[in-house]
């Protein structure tokens, strides 16, 4: 088969690639980007590992073919983090122990971005709304909501917070 | 409260800040120059003799770099135990289930590797075959494997006491059937495993694992290359929950490939190929008769219980024996008798899930719920008179040393305003409780034990290697914490060397929720020698006696003087321009009983500690579809002493998502014969974060005395009192005891129909 030019916009960098008609957004990520942050976990849309941003709407890659996405931008997981800060939400989840596996993480994360970008204020049901389509096997997604809610400081969410419980932080 | 710096704080995970940006590699995620794709070709058929394979059409196809059959192998059988060794990861004479490896390929691409595979021809002639456990042991029943009358792959016997007077002795006597389907474990990465060689001739080798030494043994046999020469490497896993335990013939398929063609080789599963090709849980059809006296308190049982093994042995002894085990734990049984089954069928391998048999757990609370009816009793109170205690034996002999399982059940049912609520909810809300019992390791022979190795480095940081793997759970964490504390350090100061098995000591690997008890112990020792060392050169420094001095916060100082402390990096200095190197080794090996086998003696000291733990669950029922939501879970476990609650939350939250919520609803595979007809996501119902409800975690402490700090298990128990809760909550809320499990709603309405019926 022969290769067709395609450009898009990956983590804010203009790319012009050439890709085989069939390849997924997935597999040009992964496979020729290296942008293995973005995970295929049943290659059929059911999982949610592979989602990323797609002009800010979260889309499964593995179900996108490449040439879809022709001259739009995509924002993967690795696009998220500043040179020395990482996104709240990145912080949120190291915080309240949101990630176990964390297999599921880069697409739940970025699931959850795309709930912030629109509503920076999500109530519990609105959260797990939006990442209902992220299965995540090890958490029971109790402390991926509270990570979500707490990535929103300037919400007075009702939401469980962060730090109760025995113990405390070591200093 | 203990003086801990960092032992017992809710610290977050020093493996999570890869896992957020995307940096962590999983297996899937590795790549190398020159590397090809692996691609397995499966059975089409349950059960068939293969009397040819021609892969010429195969070879002959551009960018197809090597095939191979079980002819390329050495014929090794692969089991867990020798009585046990019955798989041929390539077989030659035949398959045995719908998906068993044939032959496998590499190429320089997927297209190409799929392509390859469609041209490899296989002459197969179909056998009978069987998918039933009870007609597989039916009388003329084909054999799955020749030596094996009956089909009968493991029986375990295990009889204690008089059970026949006590079942005399008893004031009432029950006899109940329960039964579950298979369930599938569902790891977030679906299997995948990279296999290379280095110029020594050294493999090299990456897959999710619950034990890099585990995995390097048995490829060391079947590929006949010494054990030295097996490295199997640290990478991120997905999950495992007890699927992960063993060698995959992936491994053994892709090191193959890599050896045959010089080249890094990488095979990554497909959902359905995780699914089928891996493990599942077992199916089960549990007979329990109990019999109590008026109080409620059990005098004598029989469990009878015939479980679908599938094509192979996998973990068949342990397997057969946990549900019971967990059962006699969590309850007080003077007289009982077991007769477990492990029955060869032509259907996919059943290893060890994280729920160990809904059918047997379930079943042994179903049916003291309905003692408790009979005898006008509280459920709560029923297993309040039973529950275990510390300071018992278990009726095959193990001593309890520390067991909190009463106050898991008060503190649950406060939590859950038990009380207030129970047999006083509205119509269709009902209410239940499940206690349970899970080991602390098993006996594993040589590599039962785990050794660790720490070394200061120049900077004052520390480098810490033990054989430990980490597959989702947190056991990084937990040896960086315990390091860190020991060694006074913060735990960004520790470098964590794990579960590479070139440069690791052995470990037994994570699973029979061991890694804290024995790897974390084992750490802990090698810290404190280290320490002990560390303190002697700071002792000459501070001129005071090594006993007085305490070392916290990256700094050496006599107790009480905190002000005139020496910072650990000086000490560290001071002692390599004298040529003292500060190094400590640590050793832990649990005093099990070496005698104790699971089918020959299953009688002695299992383990050194056993996690008790209760659930409560409160659901509503909608008695126009049979659906369940879930109200509020409240879970209690005695993990001896929390490391970190943050992390012991985590499991506990999961284990009801998994145990309960997905278990006892939801989670279970159909067929068509041999054929899993719901492999993926989008048959299979996991659950979601919708589904899920308010959980409440209990942590209760009993200070185990073996244990570091105090510390047991986490994770597991609760995964098993979840089903029951739920279980028991659903016949609450509809009034009629179900025994198949899971409750999905087609079972629920049913049952509500029939009762409607009278």
């Amino acid at each position: 088969m022969s290769r067709v030019p395609l450009s898009i916009k990956v983590n804010g960098e203009e790319l012009e690639l050439m890709v085989e008609p069939h390849w997924t957004l997935l597999e040009v990520l992964r496979e020729e980007l290296d942008l293995t942050g973005t995970k295929e976990g049943c290659g059929e849309g059911v999982c949610g590992a592979c989602t990323v941003l797609l002009e800010g709407e979260p889309i499964r890659a593995c179900l996108t073919l490449a040439l879809e996405v022709q001259g739009m931008s995509v924002t993967t997981v690795e696009g998220l983090a500043g040179e020395k800060t990482l996104d709240p939400l990145q912080e949120s989840f190291i915080r309240h122990g949101a990630v176990q596996c964390g297999f599921c993480t880069p697409g739940m994360i970025m699931a959850a971005k795309a709930l912030l970008l629109k509503n920076p204020c999500p109530q519990e049901e609105e959260i797990r709304r939006a990442i209902s389509g992220n299965i995540c096997r090890c958490t029971g997604y109790a402390k991926i909501v509270e990570a979500i809610a707490a990535a929103a400081p300037q919400c007075n969410s009702s939401i469980r917070g962060p730090l109760q419980g025995p113990g405390e932080e070591p200093t | 409260m203990s003086d801990y710096a960092i032992i017992g704080k809710r610290m977050p995970r020093v493996d999570t800040p890869a896992k957020v940006t995307g940096e962590a590699r999983f297996t899937a995620d590795l790549k190398f120059p020159r590397m090809l794709v692996g691609k397995v070709l499966r059975s089409p058929l349950a059960h068939a003799r293969i009397l040819s394979i021609d892969a010429s059409r195969a070879l002959a196809l551009r960018g197809v770099k090597a095939v191979v059959t079980g002819q390329d192998t050495f014929g090794e059988k692969w089991g867990v135990f020798r009585y046990t060794q019955d798989q041929c990861f390539l077989p030659m004479d035949k398959v045995r289930y719908f998906g068993e490896e044939v032959a496998a390929v590499a190429a320089v691409d997927e297209d190409t590797a799929l392509e390859a595979l469609e041209l490899i021809k296989v002459d197969y002639e179909e056998l009978p075959a069987v998918f039933d456990p009870l007609e597989a042991m039916a009388p003329g029943a084909p054999l799955v494997h020749e030596n094996f009358p009956q089909n009968i792959n493991i029986h375990v016997r295990i009889e204690v006491g008089d059970v026949e007077g006590g079942f005399a002795a008893s004031h009432l006597v029950r006899e109940d059937t329960f039964t579950a389907a298979e369930e599938s474990y569902f790891q977030g990465e679906p299997y995948a495993v990279v296999a290379r060689f280095d110029l020594e001739g050294n493999l090299e080798i990456w897959m999710p694992n619950a034990g890099p030494h585990m995995k390097a043994k048995p490829l060391s046999n079947a590929l006949r290359i010494p054990l030295h020469k097996v490295h199997v490497r640290k990478v991120a896993i997905g999950g495992a929950f007890g699927g992960r335990s063993e060698i995959s013939p992936a491994d053994f398929i892709c090191a193959l490939l890599a050896q045959k063609t010089r080249r890094p080789v990488k095979i990554v599963y497909t959902r359905e190929e995780n699914t089928v090709c891996t493990r599942q849980g077992h199916s089960m059809i549990t007979t329990i008769k109990t019999g109590v006296d008026s109080s409620g308190r059990v005098l004598s049982r029989e469990v009878t219980c015939y479980m679908d093994g599938g094509a192979y042995s996998s973990t068949g002894p342990i397997a057969t024996s946990v549900p019971f085990l967990c059962m006699e734990q969590a309850y007080k049984m003077e007289n009982v008798r077991y007769n477990g089954f492990r029955i060869y069928t032509n259907k996919p391998i059943r290893g060890m899930i994280r729920v160990h048999g809904r059918a047997f757990a379930c079943g042994v609370d179903t049916q003291l719920d309905m003692i408790a009816q009979e005898l006008g009793m509280d459920p709560m109170d029923i297993r309040l008179v039973n529950a275990r205690e510390a300071g018992e034996y278990t009726p095959t002999k193990s001593f309890v040393a520390s067991c909190a399982m009463k106050e898991t059940i008060l503190k649950a049912a406060q939590k859950a305003r038990w009380k207030e609520k129970r047999g006083k909810l509205p119509k269709w809300r009902g209410i239940g409780i499940g206690c349970n019992s899970v080991q602390t390791g098993f006996p594993m022979g040589i590599r039962g034990g785990s050794q660790a190795i720490i070394k200061f480095n120049e900077d004052g940081g520390a480098t810490v290697i033990s054989g430990v793997v980490d597959n989702g759970q947190g056991n990084d964490n937990m040896l960086v914490q315990i390091a860190a504390e020991e060694l006074g350090l913060k735990p960004e100061d520790i470098q964590l060397v794990s579960a590479d098995t070139e440069l690791t000591p052995t470990d037994p690997g994570a699973y029979s929720q061991v890694s804290t008890f024995v790897g974390g112990q084992a750490v802990r020792l090698a810290a404190a020698q280290a320490r002990e060392k560390l303190l002697g050169i700071a002792s000459e420094m501070l001129e005071a006696r090594v006993e007085d001095l305490v070392a916290r916060d990256r700094m050496v100082f006599v107790k009480g003087s905190p002000q005139k402390a020496i910072p650990i990096q000086k000490v560290i200095r001071t002692g390599l321009s004298k040529g003292r190197v500060v190094t400590g080794e640590g050793s832990y090996w649990p005093k099990v009983d070496p005698r104790r086998e699971w089918v020959q003696n299953p009688y002695g000291q299992m383990c050194e500690a056993f996690s008790f733990g209760t659930t409560i669950a409160e659901v509503e029922v909608d008695p126009r579809t049979g659906k369940v939501k879930v109200l509020e879970v409240v879970a209690a476990q005695d993990v001896g002493f929390a490391l970190n609650p943050l992390v012991l939350e985590g499991q506990f939250e999961g284990a009801v998502a998994m145990g309960g919520q997905g278990g006892m609803l939801s989670e279970y595979h159909f067929w068509d014969k041999g054929r899993v007809m719901n492999p993926t996501q989008l048959e299979y119902k996991l659950p979601i974060a919708q589904d899920m409800p308010k959980i409440h975690c209990i942590i209760v402490e009993s200070h185990d005395p073996k244990g570091p700090y105090g510390a047991k298990e986490a994770g597991m128990s609760i995964a098993m009192s979840a089903a029951q809760a739920y279980s028991a909550a659903i016949c609450d809320a509809i009034g009629v005891y179900l025994k198949d499990y899971p409750l999905t709603p087609d079972k629920i309405l049913k049952a509500i129909k029939e009762k409607a019926r009278g």
